[in-house]
């Protein structure tokens, strides 16, 4: 197929690369393909007139925000559009029919949309408006951003000043995968490849725990919100800091959530619990740059044995995550991700998800800590924001991935599984495990 | 010594629109100093200045300011 090469507006950079790998495994297992979506929840209807003029103003400043994914020879751009797609979607909830039951079908119809990558749209914006809810949803396709940059457009929205929102982008930087790479000379890049691939080999000696049995089909992505009291999250935070400390409390969240997946499957099969985590390589608060993915990967891994013991856990994660960072393994991903970048998409996810020795999969769960959220209440055009949540799809296995942030002093808590590997029934008995295991109330 | 954290840390870590103006006691966790841009620190410091810098002692009160970083590392420097 001939394609018209001044379409192309940006080539997919290693970090994109991997989560389209990502997506054509999660296309692969039958779901909708690497979706994720940022939810704010309103007290009130906004100001349509002025989202809309900022959502516009957002797709002429980032035109990527309306391309095409395309492959032309090996590689993947964004592609300019004869007909780019609409950015905004208003749905309103029909008079009498339940509001929750309305919101719910309707951010699962967004989250599951299955369409061809090529005319799926990068980025959309959905408004649910209801009587007396109305929930704003950002959903997007990984390549196109990663969570960090998700942050930042709809901070860009939630920006009244239109000098201010010029700053978003600036300064123009290239890819940071590419930047992080060009501090290393060739043959240390080389180096850095090798220690990349010993570190994913000494992961792959144990294989992983595999909690949720997937002996059906998998269907659909579904996710289950919790949102803890202020007193909970104080205690859970001053909790993460004595467990782990200063410098690791992604660890707690993770920690607890291997222990309550033990505790909830203790028969499942595995020798490890495997998690894989990026982290952004933007510098904190910066405003650029918004589109694309800037991220590096790194595992925690814990044996069962340790699991078992809660402060044994934490110190193994803690001394894991340490070394890892002293040994510079967390940017040996880096170039492993340039190298996958080169094969077919089918390979590439093959190497990301299955263990080398095993030829299982790799990850337990997968795991995000989006944070302490900086998002003014009252910055969102003409409602303040109550409540956030965030949803991501997941391959199948592991069929689930954990997401929690911090908003008003609130921890949510997201639990996104594949149906019918896992219901509602089965996270709300993880969720008691896990609450208790977050609030110190376990062994 | 301070010059030497003030560019790691602003060229690798947290985005201040005015570095400059960025003072030695401001709050360096306010500014957006996490987890893991501490732990790169750390190791940024004990490489750089040749010092190890106890896993106990990361705490608020040794990493908050350039102040603090730079006391925290002296003590030990000088032990």
């Amino acid at each position: 197929m001939s394609v018209d090469k001044s379409a192309i507006l940006e080539r997919l950079n290693p970090a994109d690369s991997f989560t389209l790998a990502m997506d054509e495994e999660i296309r692969r297992d039958g779901l909708a393909g690497s979706l994720a979506c940022y939810g704010l929840e309103l007290a009130n209807t906004p100001d349509i007139d002025a989202l809309r003029q900022r959502i516009d103003e957002f797709g002429r400043r980032f035109p990527v925000a309306r391309a095409s994914l395309r492959q032309i020879g090996k590689r993947f751009y964004w592609c300019k559009r004869s007909d780019p797609p609409e950015l905004f979607f208003q749905h309103h909830c029909p008079i009498g029919a339940n509001e929750a039951e309305f919101r719910r079908a309707t951010v699962d119809r967004i989250m599951n949309e299955k369409q061809p990558r090529e005319s799926a749209a990068p980025l959309e914006f959905h408004l649910l408006a209801g009587p007396s809810e109305n929930v704003f949803v950002m959903r997007w396709l990984h390549p196109f951003c990663d969570a960090r940059g998700a942050d930042l457009i709809i901070k860009y929205l939630c920006t009244a000043d239109a000098d201010q929102r010029q700053r978003f982008g600036h300064p123009e930087t290239g890819p940071l995968v590419f930047e992080q790479l060009r501090k290393y000379r060739w043959w240390q890049k080389i180096s850095l490849l090798l220690k990349g691939k010993r570190y994913i080999d000494r992961l792959d000696r144990l294989s992983s725990v595999q909690p949720l049995r997937h002996e059906q089909s998998p269907q659909r992505l579904e996710f289950a919100v919790r949102r803890l009291s202020e007193e909970q999250t104080e205690r859970i935070v001053k909790l993460a800091r004595q467990q782990v400390g200063l410098t690791g409390t992604s660890l707690y969240y993770i920690g607890c959530l291997m222990r309550a997946l033990d505790k909830w499957r203790p028969d499942s099969p595995g020798e490890a619990y495997c998690v894989p985590y990026a982290f952004n390589l933007r510098k904190q608060r910066a405003l650029s740059p918004v589109t694309g993915n800037h991220l590096s990967a790194l595992f925690a891994q814990a044996p069962r044995e340790i699991v078992k013991d809660r402060q044994k856990l934490f110190e193994h994660l803690k001394q894991q995550n340490a070394q890892v960072i002293r040994q510079q393994e967390d940017y040996a991903f880096l170039p492993l991700m340039w190298a996958g970048s080169w094969l077919s998409l089918a390979e590439y996810g093959k190497v990301l998800r299955l263990s080398y020795g095993s030829g299982q999969e790799r990850s337990s769960f997968w795991f995000s800590d989006i944070g302490r959220l900086d998002l003014p209440a009252d910055s969102f055009p003409g409602a303040e924001i109550t409540d956030v949540f965030h949803a991501c799809q997941v391959t199948s296995p592991p069929s689930l991935a954990f997401l929690n942030c911090i908003f008003r002093n609130r921890l949510t808590l997201s639990y996104n599984y594949v149906e019918p590997i896992a219901d509602a029934e089965t996270i709300d008995a993880l969720h008691r495990l896990m609450l208790a295991e977050l609030l110190g109330e376990t062994d | 010594m301070k010059k030497k954290l003030r560019d790691f840390i602003f060229q690798e870590l947290v985005f201040v629109a005015e570095p400059n103006q960025f003072g030695d006691d401001d709050d360096l966790l306010e500014a957006g100093l996490d987890s893991m841009g501490i732990m790169r620190l750390i190791m940024y410091i004990e490489n750089e200045f040749g010092v190890t810098l106890p896993d106990t002692e990361i705490e608020p009160d040794n990493v908050q300011s350039f102040n603090a970083l730079e006391c925290w590392i002296l003590r030990h420097k000088n032990s």
